[in-house]
């Protein structure tokens, strides 16, 4: 579904990214984890060419998508992402952010779109919110309106850059649980994330990263009860305490 | 486009031919004398001729002097009737409240040329002609100068009322929980005041306060619309002259350019000197105020 | 109850504060009612002189202030930073030769400097008194053009343009500026072009953001435009210096505030009016000009 190879990536003299080569199948929850500056949010960013890898491939469905004969554009339509900071625009209702997307970009007709919006919003469990603007809503509603939009490009896939991070931890709850549901009904996700009981019941793969590259990659419970590499050891000790 | 940067990672790259604060300075210096360079070729002026600045010179020293003087008179009048009637505003009294709202809207709402103006034609009549013996008597002010010192105060009190709005928001961004918390402490209201309100509203006030008064000390130059002693006025007294005293028509467009600078120089080191005072007294969390 | 008390005393003392004005300006002679009656036709042609003036340079000047801030916001690549990409793209073998990079480097020269020359206009009109603007464009009109019918009032309307160009830049810079950069990247995320985003998501923004700081910056202008009376365009003020010499300074001072607050109280209520009825939560910037 989506594969990654080799990818390199630098920021001026920073080498963000050195050779990053994974796959995600059909249906996979990839959970990545990794302190912060190793490169995860990068790597997100290279999948739908939000940053162009310096080196390296990446493919969708087979097909190698960062290629001069390939419109970026394209790209993220097949992959839809949110994130951290929820980056809703403000002069729109979360009904029209939700709808922007297939108007502009694919052109579906208006009510089309809006009635599908509705849908998607009332299954993120928002649909009495449809006309507030996103200063009128919680974080966590927010975050919720901002993953509909992106579901709104009916897309093979979706990204997620830490979601919950920017959260106060009474909307963490209902953001994972929609990101859950997701998971069940079968969206192939990649998910950059600390929160680890969503890593452990609903990945189906961790990535840990370090430093740019790739340092163990397993099972969730893997990863938590017998983490081989010692940076990993180090690390998810941390975070669960 | 800036907004639309391609990656806009956690990684921003720095900010274009960055450039230290003192490249900045040198940068703006070639740029003025570029500026000015052009205008002369255009306009066919020579801002350094030296017969002009025999005769303008004196003019030119004589009314930087009065310009400076006219701030060090107007600047704190400004101040403290821009910090009185903000806090009247604030304050929850009616009474003050008011009538310095009244004050704030007439002076923002009407041109400070048009006070100006009938400050200097008939504010003497507002002065009982006992206390102008009396102030002639004391500071020896002349019947001449009065109308000019009340043009003045025009420029204060226009200044004031901006400056009323800027305290006002100072007040009122600190939020009631800290009042509570100081009268928990037992404060009165005046040590509350003075040792928890009034800190935080200078510092906050400052940046906006640095930019009145840049422009305070442009609007001094309105002054010369009258013919007061400040840089404007014997200006045009000059300039006016040029005609009948045998000098250059182009002589003008040096007397202003020079004009302009000077000025420019003076709005800049304020708005330097008050952001450099900000920086200093810098509070985390006390984040600076936009009006 | 002691409110109230306060509000009438609050009242009286504005009320005190005009009969003062009154008394001094008007007392010994007494108010001319016939005088507003006689003449308020005349005052509302000056002040049309003052309406015009503003709006052909607010117009213009929004022109010239949409493209100055516009240069202002742009980005462009540190030259270092291209440098170090082309290096990089060498190592790989996939630089496209000397020539691209030399054109990439023009470009963002020539963008750089676009933009410093909009900075370096922006800072020298706002660090100098519009007064002596005023006087020194009369000057030039004056000296190029002499016999030219109304060169006045060409000076200073090309004054006030210029002035409030500078302005407005300043506005339109912060309105393009604030629309966070993480809502372009979500734009993009969805598959919007360049293009797209700016339509869709920033100029939407950007444009509402601009319309109260120019709003004031309009009343700004209007009020400024009193300061053309000086060289000797036949506006209000012109008149009411004129009227308050021959003996009625107090009813030209009552006419030209009581008219300059009508016009800028009732522009800033419209404008606040549509402004609370269209308001979308979270969007807002401060104004450039007192």
């Amino acid at each position: 579904m989506i594969r990654t190879e080799d990818i390199h990536k630098h920021f001026g003299a920073l080498h963000v990214l050195r050779g990053i080569t994974l796959e995600v199948t059909r249906g996979d929850v990839l959970v990545i984890i990794g302190p912060s500056g190793s490169g995860k949010s990068t790597f997100l960013r290279c999948i739908n060419l939000l940053v162009r890898p310096d080196e390296g491939r990446v493919f969708i469905d087979g097909v190698q998508v960062n290629r001069a004969d390939i419109r970026p554009e394209w790209v993220r339509q097949q992959v839809g992402m949110v994130f951290q900071s929820f980056n809703l625009f403000t002069h729109l209702t979360a009904l029209e952010n939700v709808a922007l997307g297939p108007i502009r970009v694919k052109k579906a007709p208006r009510d089309e779109a809006e009635t599908k919006a509705r849908q998607l919003l009332a299954r993120v469990g928002l649909a009495a919110k449809e006309q507030s603007y996103p200063a009128e809503l919680s974080g966590g509603q927010q975050q919720r309106v901002a993953i509909a939009r992106a579901l709104a490009m009916d897309p093979k896939a979706m990204l997620f850059d830490e979601p919950t991070s920017a959260l106060d931890p009474e909307y963490i709850r209902e953001v994972l649980d929609v990101m859950a549901n997701l998971a069940h009904e079968g969206m192939t996700m990649i998910v950059v994330t600390h929160e680890m009981g969503f890593a452990s019941s609903v990945a189906s793969r961790i990535v840990f990263m370090d430093g740019g590259i790739i340092l163990e990659e397993g099972r969730p419970l893997d990863i938590f009860e017998h983490p081989k590499n010692e940076r990993t050891r180090a690390f998810v000790s941390k975070i669960l305490r | 486009m800036a907004v639309a940067t391609e990656h806009v990672g956690r990684t921003r790259a720095p900010p274009i031919f960055s450039l230290s604060n003192a490249a900045r300075i040198v940068e703006m210096v070639i740029g003025g004398l570029l500026l000015i360079s052009i205008m002369s070729v255009v306009l066919k002026f020579d801002i350094r001729d030296p017969r002009l600045w025999a005769g303008y010179g004196p003019n030119f020293v004589r009314g930087f002097w009065g310009t400076l003087g006219y701030i060090a008179l107007i600047l704190p009048i400004s101040v403290g009737v821009g910090f009185a009637a903000g806090w009247a505003r604030v304050s929850g009294h009616r009474m003050l409240a008011w009538p310095a709202g009244a004050f704030v809207d007439f002076f923002r709402g009407v041109p400070p040329i048009v006070v100006i103006l009938f400050a200097f034609l008939f504010g003497v009549d507002f002065i009982p002609l006992r206390v102008q013996l009396f102030l002639q008597d004391v500071f020896g002010t002349s019947s001449n100068s009065l109308p000019f010192t009340l043009a003045a105060f025009a420029v204060a009190f226009h200044s004031g009322a901006y400056q009323a709005e800027i305290f006002r928001a100072g007040f009122q961004s600190i939020s009631r929980g800290q009042i509570e918390a100081a009268e928990a402490l037992g404060m009165r209201h005046f040590q509350t005041m003075r040792s928890i309100i009034l800190p935080q509203t200078v510092r906050l006030s400052l940046p906006p306060l640095g930019n009145e008064f840049a422009v305070l000390i442009k609007d001094t130059s309105l002054l010369g619309a009258l013919g007061a002693t400040e840089l404007v006025g014997l200006s045009q007294e000059f300039t006016a002259q040029i005609p009948i005293s045998g000098g250059q028509i182009v002589w003008a467009f040096a007397i202003w350019s020079s004009v302009a600078l000077t000025y420019f120089v003076m709005t800049f080191l304020v708005t330097r000197l008050l952001r450099l005072i900000e920086r200093r007294f810098r509070t985390p969390g006390l984040d600076v105020m936009s009006l | 109850m002691f409110r109230s008390v306060e509000s009438v005393l609050g009242i009286l003392i504005i009320i005190g504060a005009g009969a003062v004005v009154y008394d001094v300006l008007a007392g010994s002679r007494g108010l001319d009612l016939g005088y507003f009656q006689a003449n308020w036709l005349r005052y509302a042609r000056a002040v049309q002189v003052n309406l015009l003036a503003t709006s052909i340079a607010f117009v213009v000047g929004m022109g010239i202030g949409f493209l100055v801030g516009w240069a202002r916001s742009t980005r462009t690549q540190p030259i270092r930073k291209i440098l170090s990409d082309f290096h990089q793209a060498k190592v790989q073998g996939t630089a496209r030769g000397r020539s691209a990079l030399a054109v990439t480097i023009a470009v963002a020269g020539v963008r750089h400097y676009l933009r410093r020359i909009a900075d370096g206009y922006v800072e020298a009109i706002r660090g100098t008194p519009l007064f002596v603007q005023i006087i020194f464009a009369y000057a030039v009109a004056t000296t190029f053009y002499p016999r030219l019918a109304g060169v006045e009032f060409f000076a200073g309307v090309v004054a006030l343009t210029i002035n409030t160009g500078a302005y407005q830049g300043e506005t339109f810079r912060a309105g393009l500026q604030t629309v966070h950069t993480g809502q372009v990247e979500a734009a993009r995320a969805l598959g919007l072009s360049r293009w797209g985003a700016m339509r869709h998501v920033v100029l939407p923004q950007a444009l509402r953001l601009v319309v109260p700081p120019l709003t004031n910056e309009y009343i700004g202008l209007f009020k400024a435009s009193a300061l053309l009376y000086f060289i000797s365009v036949f506006e209000i003020t012109f008149l009411s210096k004129q009227e308050a010499y021959q003996g009625h300074p107090f009813e030209s001072f009552a006419m030209i505030t009581g008219i300059f607050l009508l016009i800028t109280v009732t522009i800033a209520r419209v404008v606040q009016y549509f402004e609370a009825r269209f308001r979308i939560p979270g969007l807002g910037i401060e104004p450039a000009r007192d």
